[in-house]
């Protein structure tokens, strides 16, 4: 079969590129087993009621001053579905799902993180302005999604 | 003279050997009709979802309909406007334009045109009939995993979605091909890339994207389907899978998917404001290379859909950047726009009043859209009716009134007839008003914060008045629609007889009569100049009958035998049936193998 020298180019180039694509990704995986920057903390998504991270859901005061929020989204529910905590210090969420992906936004604040299954989401923020937030699943996670909603409660500090 | 030709020939003609006709035509001009009507019913019926959708909206904790049938109207109002709307209503125009403007008589794979078309409205009625089987796919048309994944979407619901995209894929990839093939080789003599008119210039880096954008959603979506299917586990994190994958595989398609979209409409709008200034468009060079660079900058972006992720600081700063940066060669372009009006003879017809809104509301999505690129405001807009507002001022308030301008305009040149002035003035003001009201309020409704996707939201949140001037401003863009079918039907009849060149523009496309002959032009133009008629050096005129035969191609029913094939074997993935799915293989290869040893000349 005759083949145009051009075409032949391309198809060598073609055969090239790939084989450096597939073969970056094989050294990279299996050599040097490296793993996308996301997989930071990560969970048994099956085992989240019983993984000690999160058997304690709540709020926490750490020694150092800090206050700290472990919760679990599921559908169609926040656990827990009411969080308060003090205003002006810093507050650090774990978060974690128990099925499919859902987001954890707090109105009004730039709190905002997608929870994933099988990952631990961790952010931390502060809470100047005293009062109620409504926390909202923005991320579209079913049939219940529109009824998916929490509470946030920021007490005056003493 | 080919005019009347013709309609004599259509009276002639019985109902089922024009059917015939239609079904094996290979010709660039019908097969951009039939994108165009096929691509604009699918506009009605997307439109009818978001009718549906605001009025359930309208006020606070309606129940309209139940919250599974607004979890798929939702989510078959996006994918059909995205892949059966303003994608294929772009087809239309690639189609029946672009052969006219580079002075060729047919595209370079005639047979694979059609059958691209034929794939699209296989594809599309295989995504509609979903709702006869009541189990319209209902995972957002962004499809995210796991939610889509067996496990939690037991139904047909995603089947349909996953299969359905995959064999619209295939027409957007042969179409691809098939333009980059016909705008780079089949330019007639002196048609130089630096005179081609912009509009085939963002076809040809719209049609780079879909080639290479396409694999990746056809990657994603494979994957999905097998661990539908066949239960493996690339999405699956309790088995070692990754979930995020297909955020990143879909919005690395999707991102420039947005430009897919944008893109068609931009060199519309770089056709309509020179010929409707009087002035040719300023800095050609310069929006050419603009649009080349959005169409690679695009690739860079796509992370700024998932800030909300958690990626790390440096993923975020990254892509806060690039997001940042493609927004030069995007303002670089609206202020060529400008001054190409600037000191020109502005005549405010339908298609510049269109043109204009375009560029007015596309301002206002690209602001928008510049603000998710920092991710810390981001996340106060991340999947709340803010990005729902954005994503509405670039693709109806851009996209789409950059196609009726681009439907006004060339109307004249498809039917021979100029649609009603007065009538188009309605429909664009009309759905200019009715646009404002129905997604300015939901910028506000977002960040005071109602989720997007939500099926209904309490009275509690203060909403309800945002809500219903929204759903207001919906009905009255439907009501303008309606407007413009009335038009089309009154121009059927009444419309001004248009001549060649009624708007007295200046590329190759007005040179020859309206509609076109068959075969487009009988002599092929040697091309001097970028503005071929409004340049000093003039081309040599056009004769009106060709001085020597032209052969022409006849038509081929094969590409539909083809296409039919996919549906088969589409439809046995979703039956679970090997048998019915060999069926479709078996029609697919005998298809191609008789296409391929079909008597055919081009």
């Amino acid at each position: 079969m005759k083949v145009h020298l051009y075409e032949r180019i391309w198809m060598i180039a073609a055969a090239a590129v790939i084989a450096i694509f597939l073969g970056t990704i094989a050294v990279g995986t299996l050599a040097q087993g490296s793993q996308p920057p996301s997989h930071v903390e990560t969970i048994d998504p099956k085992a989240v009621w019983t993984d000690p991270r999160f058997a304690n859901r709540g709020v926490e005061e750490l020694p150092d001053g800090a206050v700290r929020v472990t919760g679990i989204a599921m559908m169609f529910a926040f656990q827990p579905g009411e969080i308060r905590v003090p205003a002006g210090k810093k507050v650090t969420f774990r978060l974690t799902s128990a099925d499919v992906v859902h987001g954890f936004q707090i109105v009004g604040t730039n709190a905002n993180a997608m929870v994933v299954p099988g990952y631990v989401t961790q952010f931390s923020t502060v809470f100047d302005r005293p009062g109620e937030y409504l926390i909202v699943c923005n991320e579209y996670c079913g049939l219940g999604h529109h009824m998916m909603m929490g509470r946030l409660v920021v007490e005056a500090g003493q | 003279m080919a005019t009347a030709v013709a309609e004599v020939k259509a009276e002639k003609a019985s109902l089922g050997s024009t059917l015939w006709s239609w079904l094996t035509t290979t010709d660039h001009k019908r097969i951009g009709i039939l994108y165009g009507v096929t691509a604009f019913v699918f506009f009605l019926i997307g439109g009818l979802e978001a009718l549906i959708i605001r009025a359930q909206l309208a006020h606070s904790g309606n129940d309209l309909v139940s919250a599974e049938t607004f979890n798929q109207l939702f989510t078959m109002h996006g994918t059909t406007m995205i892949f059966l709307a303003v994608m294929p209503l772009s087809a239309a125009f690639f189609n029946y334009i672009v052969p006219l403007q580079i002075g060729a008589r047919d595209v370079a794979f005639p047979r694979l045109n059609a059958f691209s078309y034929w794939v699209f409205l296989f594809g599309g009625l295989l995504l509609n009939a979903s709702f006869l089987f009541g189990a319209a796919p209902d995972g957002g048309w962004f499809g995210y995993p796991n939610l889509t994944s067996k496990q939690y979407s037991p139904g047909l619901n995603i089947d349909f979605w996953v299969i359905g995209l995959q064999v619209l894929g295939i027409a957007s990839l042969a179409a691809g091909f098939n333009f980059v093939v016909t705008i780079i080789n089949l330019r007639a003599p002196g048609m130089r890339m630096m005179r081609l008119p912009v509009f085939t210039w963002m076809t040809l880096v719209t049609q780079f994207l879909v080639i290479t954008a396409f694999p990746v959603i056809t990657v994603a979506l494979v994957f999905l389907m097998f661990d539908r299917f066949f239960g493996t586990t690339f999405y699956s994190t309790a088995a070692g899978g990754d979930l995020l994958l297909w955020q990143h595989l879909f919005w690395l398609f999707g991102h420039p998917e947005v430009y897919i979209l944008i893109l068609p409409a931009m060199g519309i709008v770089s056709e309509v404001l020179p010929t409707f200034s009087r002035k040719p468009l300023f800095g050609y060079a310069v929006v050419v290379y603009s649009g080349l660079l959005i169409g690679v900058m695009g690739w860079g972006v796509w992370a700024h859909h998932m800030f909300a992720v958690g990626m790390g600081p440096i993923a975020d700063s990254v892509f806060s950047a690039t997001t940042m940066l493609i927004a030069i060669p995007t303002g670089v372009k609206i202020f060529n726009w400008l001054a190409t009006m600037w000191g020109g003879q502005v005549q405010f017809r339908t298609p510049m009043l269109f043109a204009l809104g375009f560029i007015a509301m596309f301002i206002i999505g690209g602001l928008s859209g510049v603000m998710h690129s920092s991710a810390a405001a981001d996340l106060q807009q991340t999947d709340t009716y803010f990005v729902v507002a954005h994503i509405h001022y670039v693709l109806f308030g851009g996209a789409i009134q950059g196609i009726f301008a681009g439907i006004y305009y060339w109307w004249p040149k498809i039917t021979g007839r100029l649609m009603n002035e007065k009538l188009g003035k309605w429909h664009f003001w009309l759905s200019f008003i009715g646009m404002n009201l129905a997604f300015f309020p939901m910028h506000f409704i977002g960040l005071l914060g109602m989720p997007r996707r939500i099926y209904t939201y309490s009275p509690e949140l203060g909403l309800d008045t945002l809500n219903l001037v929204s759903t207001v401003g919906a009905f009255l863009i439907g009501i303008s629609v309606l407007i413009f079918i009335y038009n089309v039907w009154w121009t059927r009849r009444h419309g001004e007889v248009a001549g060649n060149d009624p708007w007295r523009a200046a590329t190759l496309e007005w040179t020859i009569p309206s509609p076109p002959p068959p075969y487009n032009f009988s002599v092929i133009p040697e091309v001097v100049s970028r503005l071929p008629r409004w340049s000093v050096t003039q081309m040599k005129a056009i004769p009106e009958v060709p001085p020597e035969p032209i052969h022409l191609p006849g038509g081929s029913y094969w590409p539909v035998v083809t296409a039919f094939g996919i549906l088969v074997m589409a439809a046995g993935a979703l039956l679970h049936s090997l048998w019915v799915v060999l069926l479709g293989g078996a029609v697919l290869v005998v298809g191609i193998y008789a296409w391929a040893f079909e008597p055919f000349e081009v």
